[in-house]
């Protein structure tokens, strides 16, 4: 997950932590990209070259709380199981299921630079909508 | 969301009940520190807790007050057992972040020499920064244990020893915590972060003592200017991250089911008699504990530290536990409301508890003095050492601020630093710091921070803590 990700979202001040914003054409764009940003704000940018394939199957009951839910998940990938993602396929969305491929590698520490520890995705302010053709989200995490 | 704030005195203003507001809010702050909340939408998070059901007398600001998530840091807030609500929102992902000091009997003269190099060793001996794993590696069955006993499996293991644990809140240990109520991944995400510091702004720092305020009390906690004090700021790493991620998971969808609605989704809450509602308390408690223990080991690394790296015996060094506090965490207390004693669920987030002389919580060595408050600085800055006073029964449920507050977010801090080494400026002020993450020194400047002596002013003036001395740091490591 290249450069291109530092402009794919945009930062959010927020005095006690920080949030960020992203735009997609559709909710799997959105989600793919919500992804994207968060694993660039941990790590920079990161190689796609991790190989380890990782299902993730989520249900929700609407769309802001999937974007939690999926955040977390690849948050706790690298809190609980040491995986960076590299690269992520959304497989299928609805307005309550996520399915989607994660490829990840190792945390190794000579490879991956950790910029920033982010502790959670909180619920504060969450929102994912469509406006005028758009789809929008804003997250706010915990540091 | 306009909020409307009338000033009550110097250092109150009330936010009167309006809309949805169950009670009213009260700010403890100064005139120049409440110019700063207009900015944010710190007064609304402290209207938004003023809706939760069985709140009671009013939902409360400290002096640091922030804009946070869901609840303000700063806020505090109790609720009626039977007809109240507990909120992990209101507790926060780091349960029982919190503080712990200690003194020693070294002095100022006799260890300027060594800073550097007892800074250095502390930065290899005490992991920390992101996702760090620490000496202790924990079977299920031992992190169940921590999970029940806190900081006593810690003395049990040589961390430290048995007094310990009548100089820290709570002796250690919450009552009730539940093994069985933490999900795989939080059992998981425990195993090897005990002993660990973490992240952002935490750490832990040597510091002088600078300034007395009260000599009587400062005496009794073995405080006297040019001391040396070691200074702890940590909490459950990510064990306790997970416990708040899953209640927050399942009383969100509790609400949804039940079609309430929430003035923001991180206030998800649920009745304290719920069987939901009591198995967060069971996993609050259980990470309440593991933060006891792990700030229990992290003392005793660094009374090793100083141990090997001055050589010197720990008679010479004479390294105490003056206290420990928790500022994020939900407790069954029992507070005078109206004359009549009632059991009340008080959530503190980002507030320390701040309990007055002759209280019956307190051990014997504290009941003339009242508990020793802690209050962190920044790394440029002073901390302080208070101790708990009637006010704070009389206005706060016995609560107190938890330290400076930050002013700037960490982007702004950031660009506020674009061009200026952070480390050099505070090594010509004489603070040696070290720190593992790369935008960590710069995001946790001193200018990121309100000023702590005037939020440490509001809390001595209005009554809710009393000063008793000002610590000033001499070195940190940080994660």
């Amino acid at each position: 997950m290249g450069d291109k990700n530092s402009q794919d979202y945009i930062l959010l001040d927020h005095t006690a932590d920080m949030g960020f914003e992203i735009k997609g054409a559709d909710p799997a764009e959105l989600f793919k990209k919500a992804g994207q940003a968060l694993i660039h704000i941990m790590f920079g940018a990161v190689p796609a070259t991790g190989a380890d394939k990782v299902k993730v199957s989520l249900k929700s009951y609407d769309l802001s709380d999937l974007m939690v839910r999926w955040l977390t998940e690849i948050l706790y990938l690298f809190e609980g199981e040491r995986l960076i993602t590299t690269d992520i396929i959304v497989d299928s969305l609805s307005h309550e299921t996520i399915d989607a491929t994660l490829m990840t590698s190792p945390f190794d520490p000579l490879k991956h630079e950790i910029l920033r520890e982010i502790k959670a995705i909180t619920y504060h302010q969450i929102d994912v909508i469509q406006k005028d053709g758009i789809w929008k989200a804003r997250v706010i995490m915990d540091l | 969301m306009e909020i409307e704030l009338k000033e009550i005195d110097k250092n109150r203003w009330l936010i009167p009940k309006s809309g949805n507001m169950r009670v009213p809010g009260m700010i403890f702050s100064s005139p120049q520190l409440i110019k700063g909340l207009l900015k944010d939408q710190s007064l609304a998070q402290v209207a938004n807790v003023a809706s939760l059901p069985g709140i009671v007398k009013q939902s409360l600001a400290m002096p640091d007050i922030h804009w946070g998530y869901g609840f303000p840091i700063g806020g505090v807030a109790a609720f009626d057992i039977e007809e109240g609500i507990v909120s992990p929102g209101g507790v926060g992902y780091d349960i029982n972040c919190g503080c712990r000091l200690m003194t020693t009997s070294l002095t100022l003269d006799e260890i300027k020499p060594d800073i550097k190099e007892l800074i250095s060793a502390l930065f290899k001996n005490i992991p920390a920064g992101v996702g760090s794993e620490g000496h202790v590696h924990l079977t299920k069955k031992d992190e169940a244990k921590v999970a029940e006993e806190g900081a006593a499996w810690a003395i049990k293991q040589g961390f430290g020893q048995i007094d310990d644990r009548e100089r820290t809140e709570d002796y250690g240990a919450l009552p009730g915590a539940d093994p069985s109520t933490l999900s795989e991944r939080a059992v998981k995400r425990g195993l090897d972060q005990l002993g660990t510091l973490g992240s952002g702004n935490h750490f832990l720092e040597i510091q002088v003592v600078d300034r007395i305020y009260d000599e009587k009390i400062a005496k009794l906690f073995n405080l006297s200017e040019g001391r040396i004090t070691v200074f702890i700021h940590s909490g459950s790493r990510g064990f306790g991250h997970q416990i708040c991620d899953d209640f927050l998971k399942e009383m969100g969808k509790e609400a949804h089911i039940k079609n309430i609605q929430l003035p923001d989704r991180q206030l998800a809450c649920a009745p304290i008699t719920s069987d939901l509602g009591k198995r967060y308390l069971s996993a609050m408690a259980c990470a309440a504990n593991y933060a006891w223990a792990n700030r229990q080991i992290l003392m005793h690394l660094a009374f090793e530290t100083f141990l090997s790296t001055l050589t010197i015996s720990p008679r010479d060094l004479r390294m105490r536990l003056l206290y420990d506090v928790c500022h994020n965490i939900a407790k069954m207390e029992t507070h005078n409301l109206d004359g009549k004693d009632r059991s009340l669920c008080v959530h503190r987030k980002g507030a320390t508890r701040s309990l007055p002389p002759g209280h019956p919580l307190l051990p014997g060595i504290f009941q003339k003095t009242g508990q020793p408050v802690l209050i962190p600085g920044d790394m440029g800055t002073f901390s302080y050492v208070l101790a708990g006073a009637n006010g704070a029964m009389e206005l706060s449920f016995g609560s107190s601020c938890h330290g400076a507050g930050r002013l700037l977010s960490r982007s702004m801090a950031i660009k506020t630093a674009k061009g200026r080494s952070i480390y050099r400026e505070l090594e010509d002020k004489g603070i040696f710091v070290q720190s593992r993450g790369k935008e960590t020194l710069k995001e946790e400047m001193p200018e990121a921070y309100k000023d702590v002596s005037q939020v440490v002013d509001v809390v001595h003036e209005t009554g809710l803590a009393t000063k008793v001395a000002r610590l000033r740091p001499l070195g940190a490591i940080k994660g």
